[in-house]
């Protein structure tokens, strides 16, 4: 009896691994938002088949015992609790620093915004369809990223493009002319801009009026 | 800080792999279990061609049956063998139907609709692997390629003129020879005996799942993939840099033409299909799925033919297209 309700145990915690990422903000942080309704469902699923499991085992008093089974339901056991005890908390910049910038030409704007409404992605896209960096001088500028310090170069505000999950997360970023009387805050610390666009050496830089630093937004990744 | 940013940033790796190929796997596993419910015995399966080149042909054409990834498909594959299907129908479905079914090719023309040729070139190659992979393994004899105990399964559902008496050690005698034997089991399975079946499935593939994107995402954090892609632009070596980089990347066949796509600039278009080829067929999470039919001698046969076979399809295309 006991091995249907070990694993019935173990599914049940995989479940909830499942549907506490659903609600906490774990998938948020880890995958794109199409697959989300996925996880939330298989969550479900398992919890179901958890539950038939423990019913299951409680009237088939003479389930079978096998050392090897208990085994497998303990320590799929331990590690969907692990996973619940231990949330992720990805360092962005760390993880930026290792990946090639977004490349993808596919990608562009199908219509363009004002400038102050630009999101730090859409000024990344825009700039690829349009590479002179003389068409935005002087734009205004309003966007939010965390802190990506580029050895030898301006520090960037930059964001990560996900198209599955963090593992082919791809950093697209701008260089920030920071002010040289303010510090620079650590790396991967969540910033508001406001600012302007300036040319310079033919590429585009953020000169900021204002810098605020935020906490890392509830949907951190973009599609 | 208490745990080191790469250690946090490898677990959040682990994590995201985890979360997007957990309900990948169940779909699998509930196909698995639904195709033992429906057909206790099998014997369908047992009708299925055994020719060299159709076996695989038909085994392949299943994936559009039974849509799951290849890490769900290996259940699906285990299953199909320990119900007496040819060695080469399993094999044909287990290397193709990762690629040949309707969710990946969905797929791969939602994140290349301006490539037409990809989404040609991506199920033939998979066919053309499978076949090649489906003929290198019939050089081992049965006992040499799968694992004792699936043979051992396998063997009560194959008639006694395929398989020696003193190669089996389970079965039933005094049958005739060409007719596989009538198990005394012709009614459909309880349902609860499936759950339990299917639930410990689950977990079993649950913990390689687990093992290989550990792995992965070791391998991610510490590795950097500029290395790799810095040799995007050479047409042998970015082949082998995106082969390897889908060896280490270890996502579901499913969802890779996304990842694809975010480097689909910087390869030949060679490279490119032989990460969506290889992938599917062997990585470093699959190697411990694949444990759970092959001997290891089977298995290094079917990395070392996936690979040579990729690498062959990645040349050619980077012959027709650059």
């Amino acid at each position: 009896m006991l091995n249907p309700l070990l694993r019935g145990l173990s599914l049940a915690l995989w479940a909830v691994v499942l549907l506490q990422s659903s609600v906490d903000g774990r998938l948020d942080l880890l995958l794109r938002a199409a697959f989300h309704p996925l996880v939330s469902a298989a969550g479900v699923v398992l919890l179901v088949l958890a539950l038939l499991q423990v019913l299951t085992g409680l009237r088939n008093r003479e389930g079978t015992t096998g050392q090897r089974d208990g085994r497998l339901s303990v320590i799929t056991a331990a590690i969907a609790l692990l996973l619940i005890l231990w949330p992720p908390n990805p360092s962005f910049a760390d993880l930026a620093s290792q990946r090639p910038g977004d490349d993808t030409t596919a990608q562009s704007l199908s219509f363009v915004l004002p400038p102050a409404q630009r999101s730090l992605t859409d000024w990344v896209r825009l700039l690829r369809s349009q590479p002179d960096p003389q068409l935005f001088d002087g734009d205004p500028v309003r966007i939010s990223g965390f802190l990506l310090p580029v050895p030898g170069q301006p520090p960037q505000i930059a964001r990560l493009l996900v198209r599955c999950c963090l593992a082919d997360a791809t950093p697209v970023g701008l260089p920030v002319r920071w002010p040289t009387d303010q510090p620079l805050p650590r790396a991967d610390q969540w910033l508001a801009i406001e600012g302007t666009m300036a040319a310079e050496n033919d590429q585009l830089v953020v000169v900021p009026a204002v810098i605020r630093p935020i906490p890392r937004p509830a949907r951190p990744l973009e599609p | 800080m208490l745990v080191p940013v790469r250690l946090n940033t490898a677990w959040a790796l682990f994590q995201g792999l985890l979360l997007e190929a957990v309900p990948f796997l169940l779909i699998g596993v509930l196909i698995a279990s639904l195709a033992r419910w429906f057909s206790p015995g099998g014997a369908w399966l047992r009708r299925l061609p055994a020719h060299p080149i159709a076996g695989p042909l038909s085994g392949a054409a299943l994936g559009f049956a039974l849509p799951a990834c290849e890490c769900g498909n290996v259940p699906v594959a285990r299953r199909l063998l320990v119900s007496g299907a040819p060695v080469g129908t399993a094999l044909g479905f287990l290397f193709a139907a990762p690629v040949l079914n309707p969710i990946v090719i969905a797929s791969t023309w939602a994140a290349f609709p301006n490539q037409p040729w990809l989404l040609l070139a991506r199920p033939l190659g998979a066919v053309v692997v499978a076949l090649a992979l489906a003929l290198l393994l019939r050089l081992l004899p049965e006992a040499e390629l799968l694992r004792a105990d699936l043979l051992e399964e396998r063997r009560l559902n194959q008639p006694l003129a395929a398989v020696s008496l003193l190669e089996r050690r389970t079965g039933l005698i005094g049958l005739p020879d060409d007719q596989p034997p009538v198990l005394p089991t012709p009614v459909r399975s309880d349902w609860r005996e499936v759950l339990q079946h299917g639930s410990r499935e689950f977990l079993n593939l649950a913990l390689l799942l687990v093992a290989g994107c550990a792995v992965a995402a070791l391998v991610q954090a510490l590795l950097p993939r500029q290395w790799l892609l810095a040799v995007g632009g050479a047409p042998t070596l970015s082949i082998l840099a995106l082969m390897a980089l889908s060896l280490v990347l270890s996502v579901c066949s499913s969802v890779d033409a996304f990842l694809a796509l975010g480097f689909a600039a910087q390869v030949t278009p060679g490279a490119l299909l032989a990460f969506l080829l290889l992938g599917p067929v062997i990585d470093i999470k699959l190697v411990g799925l694949l444990g759970l039919l092959f001997k290891p001698r089977g298995l290094l046969l079917t990395a070392a033919g996936s690979i040579l076979v990729v690498l062959l399809i990645g040349q050619w295309v980077n012959l027709w297209r650059l």
